[in-house]
């Protein structure tokens, strides 16, 4: 019988889209249960570690988005074919994880003067460092992140697009054609498609 | 794997020590590329996204310490039985690196100057946050941290610690039992064992 799914998180895309879109790619059902920022102090103790997203399977928790979503794509035949391309397909991830960070780091700063600071790294270095790093290896792979084919790494990349543009507020990939195709490809994909038309509608 | 793989990273312990602990249990030959820390920008363009460690296999360089730890782990029965034992597994491997990722914002980015205050929030409440679960993983794990059987999470924890203890200027692991005696385990591994015991010595 197949496992029960709970994944719990914020009212947002954020970090749990991603699993999101790969439940949805692959016609799993899940609960998609979101707590209310109030309700936030109450449900952070009963975490493993203080932090969401977690997904329950048959009731046992598990946390670490990245980690879910490797587990998810495995179970819908995202995580390439052997360990080879796994591995290809993680340190692709990793390093999609490493930009979204630095942009967070940016982002969540309270210092207002430290943000400013932040901001002029963030666009003169950071994203012009690491999105035509993308844009090439995607053009290099015959449209997708690792071997021309559609793994996890590129649901990944697109299922966190709309949080990454909401902290970096612009359309970061404006001057990066492959990735916005990568993009259309993946949010046309059948169960991904659906989910997106009929998800709760959040800016982040 | 055809030809001997590459590691290369800082002459030094640090992110790279895991795999070298992994790459010994294996009994994998490699060659152990270091490079002192004035190197690290003349070098750096080599890599992928900048970064070490970088393992080399079949003339492709993969980054990203855990793509690596997870190859590797993959290859010498070290990644549980299934995918919920290895979704397990690379949840503790992930929490072990927001651990390190909070020791390298407090020991290796912040200002001296600044470094009181988050030494202080480090050692009293991030370390004991951190280390206390993983202390009640062990202890419901029968020693080790998923399933009571050794995955690459404790030999990346084993790997990890010197590092923290570096840092702190005292044994992390006092206090703790179950994780000291589980870096006494995995440092007894005989081939960890001989690895430890040629290795060059370095202050992190």
């Amino acid at each position: 019988m197949a496992p029960k799914y709970k994944l719990t998180y914020f009212p947002i895309k954020g970090l749990a889209e991603p699993i999101r879109f790969l439940f949805s790619y692959g016609g799993i059902e899940f609960e998609d249960f979101r707590f209310s920022q109030e309700d936030w102090p109450k449900f952070k103790p009963n975490t493993p570690f203080g932090q969401t997203p977690i997904l329950e399977v048959d009731g046992k928790v598990i946390h670490q988005s990245t980690t879910i979503c490797r587990y998810v794509a495995r179970q819908v035949g995202l995580a390439g074919a052997d360990d080879w391309e796994a591995v290809q397909i993680d340190a692709v991830v990793d390093t999609i994880t490493d930009f979204r960070s630095k942009i967070q780091n940016y982002f969540y700063d309270s210092d207002p003067v430290s943000k400013e600071k932040k901001k002029g790294s963030l666009f003169k270095e950071t994203i012009p460092f690491y999105l035509p790093k993308f844009e090439e290896l995607v053009k290099n792979n015959g449209g997708y992140f690792v071997n021309g084919k559609l793994t996890w790494a590129d649901v990944y990349f697109v299922g966190y697009l709309d949080y990454l543009n909401f902290m970096a507020g612009v359309n970061l990939l404006e001057k990066y054609p492959t990735l916005r195709s990568l993009c259309t490809t993946v949010l046309e994909l059948p169960g991904i498609k659906e989910w997106v038309a009929k998800r709760p509608v959040t800016p982040n | 794997m055809a030809v001997k793989p590459k590691l290369t990273y800082f002459n030094c312990r640090g992110s790279g020590e895991p795999i070298r602990y992994l790459l010994a249990y294996g009994n994998t030959e490699y060659e152990d590329v270091r490079f002192e820390d004035e190197e690290f920008p003349k070098l750096k363009p080599n890599f992928p996204y900048g970064q070490v460690p970088v393992l080399e296999i079949n003339g492709k360089m993969i980054p990203q310490t855990l793509a690596i730890c997870r190859y590797l782990a993959k290859r010498n029965g070290l990644y549980g039985s299934d995918d919920f034992e290895a979704m397990q597994i690379d949840a503790v491997a992930d929490a072990i690196v927001d651990l390190r990722n909070a020791f390298t914002f407090c020991y290796w980015i912040t200002p001296e100057d600044q470094r009181p205050a988050h030494e202080e929030k480090l050692k009293k409440q991030t370390l004991p946050f951190y280390l206390s679960r993983f202390e009640k993983s062990l202890q419901e794990n029968n020693g080790y941290f998923v399933n009571g059987k050794l995955s690459y999470a404790d030999i990346f924890f084993a790997g990890q610690v010197q590092h923290f203890s570096d840092n702190t200027k005292y044994d992390i692991t006092d206090g703790y039992p179950q994780l000291k005696a589980l870096v006494e385990k995995v440092e007894n591994i005989p081939q960890i064992k001989a690895w430890i015991e040629k290795r060059p010595k370095t202050d992190f």
